[in-house]
């Protein structure tokens, strides 16, 4: 009996262990999809701040169209000031978009960001981008908001990515979470980063890029 | 097994509790058992009654009784989770499952019955709050698959997404508590001689059907406690504006869902093998493939989920491996599928209750299977996502599936549960009703998907009017059959024939036959051996 009691047990305390490491596995998802996302551009995820690496600029050209979306909650205009570029393979340039707080009071807002077609995300390069941080919007102002970027001469080696002749790099503004009179969610003033690990393990990401000076407030 | 000289130390208690002390306090396996039977058939009625108003609602073009869409959305999705968690999950792995299993392997009881109590109450207070949630601060409208940001704190501003979140996390709780209790009983109560090769395929179900519970259920507790930390207390996990996603909320889901209905069929698939083989007076053909079917099945139900979500915008090598990997589990359904005819042919088949229910299964589950084969494939999906195409393929794995394998399993056992036999007159009629009136039910919803109709929305175009009006008559006629069933089970208890301990004759080899009806308050005290009767099934 005690015996048999003994190896119930075993089991069934085996098999709470593999039930907490599943629990494990779901809350490991979520930065390991992040990284995944950041790694292989998966959905459209541009590569960030890779610099480094010298690419040599060729003699073909790809089409970059620019995309802006302002979430609803969050009164600004935004919009690109180019409707789209021609821009060299391997070549470094710089795109502006406009946004401008609408509202009677100063905002932070936060931007989210990929690239259609998504196959074109491993080859589609940020140096830098207002998107890397959150912005500061006092009210009524204007502010143009800069994006470095390159696309990888790669892209028309690869056979999945050869066709490739158009790139639309898209934004979306969001409210800072954090935000007062945000989205609703939290109580207004309780930290929020403490609480925020997702948002933490972006910035983590995005340090990762090196890229961390705030670029739109002036 | 070392159990089996355990059994003795029990000794002659038959001390059995009376009044509600026998219930709420209960540690028998069978009376556990009987309580999820009684759940799920409340949770029937109530999941029942939520559709059929649905299909009152459809009947016709236009606005007839529910004005509030919202109502709308939280009757959809009242329906759906208290059809998968408190039906069919209860009726067969709580239900048949606590009643059988120690029965079939020749256990005195489940490894923990404590454990097994608490198991059961968690469920009954998960029910509470979900159909709480579904009462207050306008009810959770999301569907079952409570995807953001639809689920988040901005577009269901009330409790009741907290309330349904919680009532899942209870219900998790009580499955996963469950799935250890029927895991560590398969694998170490079994009496002597029943090898894992020689148990029944029923025991097998569970057996796989725990091991889907073990690895899926907490990846759902994890993604609802993400959901109701981005609800309240301020996270992003699946908020954009924070740097979140909302796609990872569906993988998480998807990681959980996919199992989760085979969950629901595979105990299904037990109880089929069972009655075919009994009703045809042969073991099972290929019992060895039938069981490692399961597995398979199983296994490969962990790596499909994201054919749930072809339109979210994976790229085109993802899908075509979710499509190849999806239509992979064709063959080891395939085996089961022509396993049971196999076992069929040639057998000596009674045209008893159980079996017409049985066969019944078989045919409809294939429709259900081969709308499914359609649905994997990425392209196609994407013309039918989201309409009446994928309500009619569910509802024929799960509602003329899982809910026929429930019937199945009932004419079999019923007899042995009450000491007294279900009237085979009433019983056929009962199939027969059900069948025609599921069939005229489920069927137009073909035809509808594939014109475009929409999900989860109380109106749709005059164009798809006719066989709406077909589909809300075959509900009625569900209705009527219903209502049929619960006079049979009355007819049961007060004027059923008494029983003997094998009713089924030679067909039925498994050791629950070999006790009497009903099925003692204490069983298989003695450890049985099982000698050379070989294979189990």
């Amino acid at each position: 009996m005690a015996n048999a009691r003994r190896r119930n047990g075993l089991i069934a305390g085996a098999l709470f262990v593999v039930a907490g490491g599943m629990v494990g596995m779901a809350f490991a998802a979520v930065p390991l999809y992040q990284l995944f996302c950041q790694v292989t551009g998966y959905g459209g995820t541009p590569r960030i701040g890779v610099s480094e690496k010298p690419v040599a600029a060729g003699d073909r050209t790809i089409t970059v169209r620019f995309d802006a979306n302002v979430n609803s909650t969050l009164p600004w205009k935004f919009r690109p000031a180019q409707k789209e570029m021609t821009v060299r393979l391997g070549e470094t340039v710089l795109a502006h978009f406009v946004a401008r707080n609408v509202s009677a009071e100063p905002i932070v807002g936060t931007a989210t960001f990929n690239v259609t077609p998504f196959k074109a995300g491993p080859y589609f390069s940020k140096v830098e981008c207002f998107c890397f941080t959150e912005q500061s919007l006092d009210p009524g102002q204007e502010v143009a908001m800069p994006v470095s970027f390159y696309v990888d001469p790669e892209i028309h080696a690869d056979p999945g990515t050869r066709e490739i002749r158009t790139i639309t790099l898209s934004y979306t503004f969001f409210r800072a979470v954090g935000d007062p009179g945000g989205t609703g969610k939290g109580a207004a003033g309780t930290d929020q980063n403490l609480l925020s690990t997702d948002k933490g393990s972006t910035r983590l990401a995005i340090a990762v890029g090196s890229i961390g000076n705030r670029i739109g407030k002036r | 097994m070392a159990y089996g000289a355990s059994a003795t130390a029990h000794d002659a208690h038959e001390h059995i509790p009376t009044g509600w002390r026998r219930w709420l306090y209960s540690t028998n396996h069978k009376d556990i058992g009987t309580m999820y039977m009684v759940l799920a058939m409340i949770g029937g009625v109530v999941g029942g009654a939520m559709s059929w108003f649905i299909r009152l609602e459809l009947a016709v073009p236009g606005i007839q009784y529910i004005d509030d869409f919202q109502f709308y959305n939280v009757l959809v999705t009242a329906h759906g989770l208290i059809m998968v968690f408190f039906v069919v999950m209860p009726a067969l792995i709580g239900g048949f499952g606590n009643w059988i299993v120690p029965l079939m392997i020749g256990a005195p009881d489940m490894a923990f019955p404590r454990m097994n109590n608490i198991s059961f109450w968690l469920l009954a207070a998960a029910l509470i709050l979900l159909v709480t949630a579904a009462l207050i601060g306008g009810g959770p409208g999301t569907g079952w698959t409570v995807y953001p940001p639809l689920s988040n704190a901005e577009y269901h501003p009330g409790p009741a997404v907290d309330f349904a979140i919680l009532s899942l996390h209870l219900a998790g709780a009580s499955s996963l508590l469950g799935a250890i209790n029927f895991i560590t009983t398969i694998l170490n109560m079994r009496a002597p001689g029943m090898t894992l090769h020689r148990m029944p395929l029923f025991v097998w179900s569970i057996l796989v059907t725990a091991f889907l519970l073990l690895l899926a259920m907490p990846v759902l507790a994890g993604a609802l406690t993400m959901l109701l930390t981005d609800r309240n207390f301020g996270t992003s996990f699946f908020d954009a504006a924070g740097g979140g996603d909302p796609i990872l909320w569906q993988h998480l889901f998807w990681f959980f869902g996919h199992p989760e209905v085979y969950i629901m069929i595979l105990p299904g698939f037990g109880v089929i093998s069972q009655v075919v083989s009994t009703f045809s007076r042969k073991p099972v053909f290929g019992y060895l493939g039938m069981a490692y079917a399961m597995v398979s099945i199983g296994v490969i139900g962990f790596i499909v989920w994201a054919h749930h979500m072809y339109t979210v915008g994976l790229d085109v090598d993802t899908r075509a491996y979710f499509v190849a990997a999806t239509l992979v589990i064709a063959v080891p359904t395939g085996i089961k599928i022509f396993s049971w005819i196999a076992t069929m042919w040639g057998g000596s088949i009674r045209f008893d209750t159980p079996m017409l229910w049985a066969m019944g299964f078989i045919a409809l589950f294939v429709v259900g299977g081969v709308t499914g084969l359609v649905l994997a494939n990425a392209g196609v999906n994407t013309a039918v996502h989201d309409t009446y195409y994928v309500v009619a393929h569910f509802h024929y794995v799960l509602s003329l599936g899982a809910v026929f394998s429930i019937f199945t399993a009932f004419y079999y056992w019923i007899g042995k549960m009450t000491g007294r036999q279900y009237p085979e007159t009433l019983g056929r009629i009962h199939f027969w009703l059900t069948f025609v009136s599921v069939n005229l039910l489920f069927f137009p919803m073909h035809f509808l998907g594939l014109q475009g109709m929409p999900r989860r929305i109380p109106d749709y175009a005059d164009a798809y009017a006719g066989w709406n009006l077909v589909s809300s008559f075959g509900a009625l006629l569900t209705a009527l059959a219903t209502v049929l069933f619960f006079y049979i089970v009355y007819r049961t208890f007060t004027a059923g024939e008494k029983v003997a301990a094998n009713p089924w004759g030679e067909g039925a080899t498994t050791l629950e036959w070999t006790v009497e009806s009903p099925a003692p308050f204490h069983t298989h005290e003695e450890i049985p051996a099982m000698g050379r009767r070989q294979p189990a099934e």
